[in-house]
């Protein structure tokens, strides 16, 4: 079976420079208030509020572990909801022992819902018509935001942050050199309406109910889509890099990936999911520790893997 | 140290209150006293040519209106099984168009707290796990857990569905709210629970080393003095003491290295549960995924074989 090429679009770098020339104009104007009730013995926790494109102010958890650093640091990008985690859900809490832990939430996500509180589903094709107003301009620029504020903090190992998420920390790592390590498990933004075709499945089956909707605006949509593209932004990852690919309904498949993978400008390795969070997460951890020169964090049930 | 030799060995901390059948059976008499006044409203947007979705809404405890997405088929003749989807902890709830599409009248609820259901009850997340945690009577989970229930009533309430062929499915909060959905709603005639939370929380507490169990180390950190508090009023909303008055066909799925809702606790769980029709699935090499991408298939069997849709 062959598949259609990726095509991207003649303005992609220019409409990019153009978003992360307008973040550049706003100030970040932090406000960083400590959350005791996250603190502990071995790390202290922030909230964070910054400002980005719009203006809008954004949210984030900083973990800054107690002791000398400078830390390695990973950046957690929002996967598709409304609810950013302190840490993702299943990995070693203790993780924030020895890492400064920074973990956002973009506009219409939980605690940075004011103005714009987004809707689960809707927000995929929230301004989809046209790149310069679908929602995910405003949410690329936030995540470029945070990476900016973390990688000023002194307590960060500039030559040690990673990104880890979904589609967004790949973006990130395209258009913010400062990410030096990527975790990157794709869900939406690579050969979506093509993907959307072949499922039910929520969020990409947003893109079928609105182009049901709307279906005179499916030109429109695709050439938005090409814009947002994980393989549009490959070629301007530097990261060091590992792809995740899952064949499962929320995933996108090895075979599709593959051409992403390929056009990283760093080194980047391909992973297939084994339907394990298990063995996807320990093998992410290992992967990710070994290359920032770092024991695996665990979780005490991960901890018999023998790879 | 010396420890149990597997999870299956475990032994749990949880102890049953003794008046915990007459506490919720007080708080199922509050909530039934108060009229569900649903709307279900169609959404062209959301449905499909096979498919017809409505965005739902009805009052439960406390008078909060909850939310749901509710998807049937849109040709049906004759009545149809329901299906109570419930969800995990942050997960949006589903619109259970695919579930509509196998012939079930399906409903799946957003309790306070979610999107749609937070307009006047929004503790956040982290923040849900432990708001109002040291009493039993204002704990999050009392209106939380009555919210899910509601969703029986919602589906009773509409003539296309059969009340005779009702059940319950969710995954990880989900899975434990399919142990408190039967427990508590005797209308309910098959379940099947996923990785289930809100089981042994006291013991998952020491067991794993994250959110969201974690939130409750967040906050006998800060208030040590609450920890009796905290786990009598726990033991009053746990699955495990619940799991005796579930008496459904059932089945359990758990992952042997879930580090978020630990197998100890899920084994715990398994005996608990009073069905005589009840099989625990419990697959090695899983974490919470509790090996989904196959057992899906099972759940799937499974409903068909008793809902019948």
């Amino acid at each position: 079976m062959t598949t259609p090429a990726y095509e991207r679009p003649a303005d992609f770098d220019a409409f990019w420079q153009s978003v992360l020339d307008e973040l550049a104009q706003l100030p970040m104007a932090p406000d960083v208030e400590e959350v005791p009730l996250r603190s502990s013995d071995f790390a202290n926790v922030y909230g964070v509020r910054l400002t980005s494109i719009g203006p809008y102010r954004i949210f984030g958890y900083l973990s800054i572990p107690r002791g000398q650093g400078p830390f390695p640091a990973r950046y957690f990008l929002p996967r598709y909801g409304s609810v950013s985690d302190l840490v993702p859900q299943g990995t070693a809490n203790g993780q924030r022992r020895r890492y400064v832990t920074f973990s956002l939430s973009v506009r219409g996500q939980r605690r940075a819902d004011s103005p714009y509180a987004a809707s689960f589903p809707g927000q995929l094709t929230d301004g989809i018509d046209d790149p310069n107003t679908y929602i995910y301009r405003g949410i690329i620029a936030d995540c470029c935001r945070g990476l900016e504020y973390l990688a000023q903090r002194p307590e960060v190992d500039t030559g040690r942050i990673a990104a880890i998420g979904t589609d967004l920390s790949l973006i990130t790592a395209a258009l913010c050199p400062r990410v030096t390590h990527l975790v990157s498990t794709p869900v939406i933004h690579h050969r979506a309406l093509e993907r959307a075709a072949a499922t039910q499945a929520y969020p990409l089956e947003e893109l079928n109910d609105y182009l049901r909707m709307y279906p005179d605006r499916r030109d429109l949509v695709a050439n938005t889509l090409a814009h947002y593209d994980l393989a549009g932004f490959a070629p301007t990852v530097e990261a060091n890099t590992l792809l995740i690919a899952d064949s499962g309904a929320n995933g996108v498949r090895a075979d599709y990936l593959e051409a992403v993978a390929q056009a990283i400008n760093g080194p980047a390795e391909l992973h297939e999911s084994e339907h394990s969070n298990y063995r996807d997460g320990t093998f992410a951890e290992v992967w990710l520790s070994e290359r920032l020169g770092m024991d695996p964090c665990l979780p005490p049930h991960w901890q018999g893997w023998a790879g | 140290m010396t420890g149990p030799a597997t999870a299956a060995d475990f032994v749990t901390s949880v102890k049953r209150p003794d008046d915990i059948d007459a506490f919720w059976d007080d708080v199922l008499a509050r909530t039934a006293a108060i009229p569900l006044d649903a709307e279900a409203v169609f959404d062209p947007l959301r449905s499909t040519p096979l498919v017809d979705v409505y965005a739902v809404h009805y009052t439960s405890l406390d008078h909060v209106r909850i939310a749901g997405w509710y998807a049937r088929p849109a040709n049906h003749t004759g009545q149809l099984p329901g299906l109570l989807i419930v969800p995990g902890y942050t997960m949006e709830p589903i619109i259970p168009k695919v579930w509509a599409a196998k012939g079930y009248a399906a409903f799946s609820v957003a309790p306070r707290g979610k999107l749609r259901s937070n307009g006047q009850f929004n503790p956040g997340y982290p923040g849900l796990l432990t708001y109002g945690i040291v009493d039993r009577n204002t704990y999050a989970y009392r209106g939380f857990y009555m919210d899910a229930c509601r969703g029986v009533d919602f589906l009773l309430s509409r003539d296309e569905v059969d009340g005779a062929r009702l059940g319950v499915t969710g995954h990880s909060q989900g899975g434990g709210l399919a142990i408190v959905v039967p427990a508590l709603r005797p209308e309910v005639t098959v379940s099947t629970s996923g990785a289930p939370y809100l089981c042994g929380f006291m013991d998952a507490i020491d067991l794993t080393d994250g959110y969201p169990y974690y939130e409750i180390n967040d906050y006998l950190r800060l208030n040590p003095e609450s920890r009796q508090q905290v786990t009598d009023t726990l033991a009053y909303f746990d699955g495990i003491n619940l799991a005796p008055r579930v008496t459904c066909p059932i089945i359990v799925n758990i992952g042997l290295q879930d580090s978020t809702c630990p197998p100890e606790t899920g084994y715990a769980l398994f005996r608990a549960i009073g069905s005589e029709d009840k099989r625990l699935y419990d697959y090695d090499g899983h974490g919470h995924d509790a090996n989904n991408a196959v057992h899906a298939g099972i759940i799937d069997a499974f409903l068909a074989q008793h809902l019948q849709p």
